[in-house]
């Protein structure tokens, strides 16, 4: 930004301010709402919906986590999304790699038919894999859970690293061609340690996706003791609707690693989900 | 501003190989064996997993499928969709979100990156603070946005009853005038941030000069935008508009969580009927969800294809 930054004429200062105020209460408030009920009891919320939390009740997240399957739940999302982020990163990137790198015939073509899925409404897929599933007994199960999640996140994996990786000079590549390396010795000991930041901003991204994902999930996974977060939280909320204390503190539960990964990761993540919307 | 970046450098060194590789040992070139090895996974799965279902989809839109019995129904399933008033209902539901919540989206997006670009204090903290709701899943934007319109003792109805406007209070979601409404702005809560990082990104990659000579000529700051900040950012914007249209053609989460379709049909989308003729009414048939899905899948492409002819620009669109 520039020192002598153009301030509007058409509003006065105090006005722009307020206005910004407004907004950002308008996108952090519900949040601070929500941060407020998960350690207060229902009784306590159904008193007054307003009010600071006094005590705070921490229990409320132990009770979540043992008595209300949160932990199931918890530990579900994260073996099915840090397994499919692992694979669709190391397959997209090897992808991405040849993609950006060789000249072949085909490459773009490739390329295309891999980034086009990208505009798929995910039912023209959905109710081909729920059967294909089914048949392969991989229905309502962790696995198949995560074959899917690599397949949905793969076009833009290949879309980001591609980018990325075009980026290396090919200086390197040369010198290391002269050096003797082979071609899996330069995707793993040149591409992938360059192309690291690259590969950390679709890591977050990919697991912030999947850790949100709703629709393959509900329609996948049948079994209480399968579901990911998303789905269990939802059919927690359909079996306990008035208890606010509770579905807060899962909802909590569920958003934390998020938060987390954004207070480390925030510039990273933000490039990384606007990427390619830039012009 | 990272993909100008990238597709230079991009045929910088595709350039710069050109004229210094040796045609014996190229180090453009691989034998088969190789790309195949970095290729195939992923083609592998992109065809197991994603090329083959949605074949498979539009191949069973001519079939009626109960368990394991397949019945060929010709285009009896399409004629049956043109007649069915809930998929039109759908239909036009969605084309209302996809058309005009993106405005809503871009223009916020814009004000609030222009609010950041006029030199705000804390503008880094706020640029974060702005983006947080993009990375709630719906799930969590749907339940705390049922609470936020929860009749009694939501924030809306809350406020609303305090400025003594109890006749504005409503059951925002039960309310078949305004569910469709109450849920847009949600959508539009989650994604404003993204459109405002997006179009900040563009804004301080305009040429400095433009705008510095325009301040000289004491151009006013509506005049700013309307005749320099606008025009020039209208690729960004329009990307914008196409990227948010794709997304909301696919809205299926938030509406799903947060009225079920309902009330009286007034927030299904064609997203949710699909999965409700697929696995929530107990009709037994995927051969109609998949016939939904195929025609779905036509337009969302064609739409895309006719918004990039529209918006043409020397810049291609991308998503």
């Amino acid at each position: 930004m520039r020192a002598s930054s153009p301030m509007p004429r058409l509003f006065g200062r105090g006005a722009l301010a307020l206005v910004i105020g407004a907004y950002t209460v308008y996108t952090l408030g519900p949040f601070l709402w929500l941060a407020t009920m998960s350690v207060r009891t229902t009784g306590e919320i159904s008193a007054d919906h307003y009010a600071w939390p006094r005590p705070f009740h921490w229990e409320q997240f132990r009770i979540a986590w043992v008595d209300s399957d949160f932990a199931t739940y918890f530990w579900n999302s994260a073996i099915v999304v840090v397994s499919a982020v692992a694979v669709v990163t190391l397959v997209g990137a090897a992808a991405a790699h040849a993609l950006a790198r060789y000249r072949f015939r085909g490459n773009r073509l490739i390329y295309g038919i891999l980034f086009s899925s990208i505009i798929f409404p995910p039912q023209i897929t959905l109710i081909s894999l729920y059967q294909i599933l089914v048949d392969y007994n991989l229905y309502n199960s962790l696995i198949g859970l995560t074959l899917v999640y690599i397949s949905l996140q793969l076009p833009l994996t290949v879309y980001l690293l591609e980018g990325f990786f075009a980026r290396i000079p090919q200086d390197l590549f040369d010198a290391a061609k002269m050096d003797g390396y082979g071609d899996i010795e330069i995707f793993r000991r040149i591409v992938l340690p360059i192309g690291m930041p690259a590969i950390a901003t679709t890591l977050i991204l990919n697991f912030i996706q999947l850790w949100n994902e709703f629709l393959f999930a509900v329609v996948l996974i049948t079994d209480p003791e399968k579901r990911t977060l998303p789905i269990g939280i939802r059919a927690f909320m359909g079996d306990h609707f008035q208890d606010i204390g509770m579905i807060a503190a899962g909802v909590m539960i569920s958003v934390i690693p998020v938060i987390l990964a954004y207070a480390f990761f925030s510039e990273k993540l933000i490039r990384g989900m606007t990427a390619g919307a830039v012009k | 501003m990272a993909t100008i970046t990238s597709l230079r450098g991009s045929q910088a060194a595709r350039a710069v190989s050109a004229s210094s590789a040796a045609p014996a040992t190229d180090p453009r070139q691989a034998s088969w064996p190789v790309l195949a090895i970095f290729i195939a996974p992923a083609l592998l799965i992109y065809f197991g997993l994603t090329a083959y279902p949605a074949f498979r989809t539009i191949f069973d839109s001519f079939f009626t499928i109960e368990g394991l019995e397949r019945i060929p129904v010709g285009l009896a399933n399409y004629k049956a969709l043109l007649q069915d008033e809930t998929f039109w209902v759908a239909v036009r539901n969605t084309f209302i979100w996809a058309f005009v919540a993106p405005i809503l989206d871009v223009a916020t997006g814009l004000l609030l990156a222009l609010a950041l670009y006029a030199g705000v204090p804390f503008a880094r903290f706020l640029r974060i603070a702005w983006f947080t709701p993009v990375l709630l899943s719906y799930v969590v934007v749907a339940i705390l946005w049922m609470w936020i319109y929860n009749y009694d003792w939501g924030v809306v109805n809350v406020v609303l009853r305090g400025l003594g406007l109890d006749a504005l209070t409503r059951s925002w979601l039960g309310d078949p005038n305004f569910a469709l409404a109450s849920v847009i702005v949600t959508h539009a809560w989650k994604w404003a941030g993204f459109n405002m990082v997006v179009c900040l990104a563009a804004i301080h990659s305009l040429p400095s000069e433009v705008l510095e000579a325009s301040e000289l000529d004491n151009c006013g700051w509506g005049a700013k935008l309307r005749h320099i900040i606008v025009p020039m950012l209208k690729p960004t914007l329009l990307n914008l508009y196409v990227l948010a249209f794709i997304g909301k053609m696919k809205v299926f989460d938030l509406v799903w969580i947060m009225t079920g379709g309902g009330p009286l049909w007034a927030t299904e989308t064609v997203s949710t009927y699909v999965y409700k003729r697929a696995f929530n009414w107990n009709t037994f048939d995927l051969g109609y969800p998949s016939a939904i899905a195929t025609v779905w899948f036509g337009v969302v492409c064609a739409a895309v294809i006719i918004l990039n002819r529209i918006f043409r620009s020397k810049d291609r669109l991308e998503y």
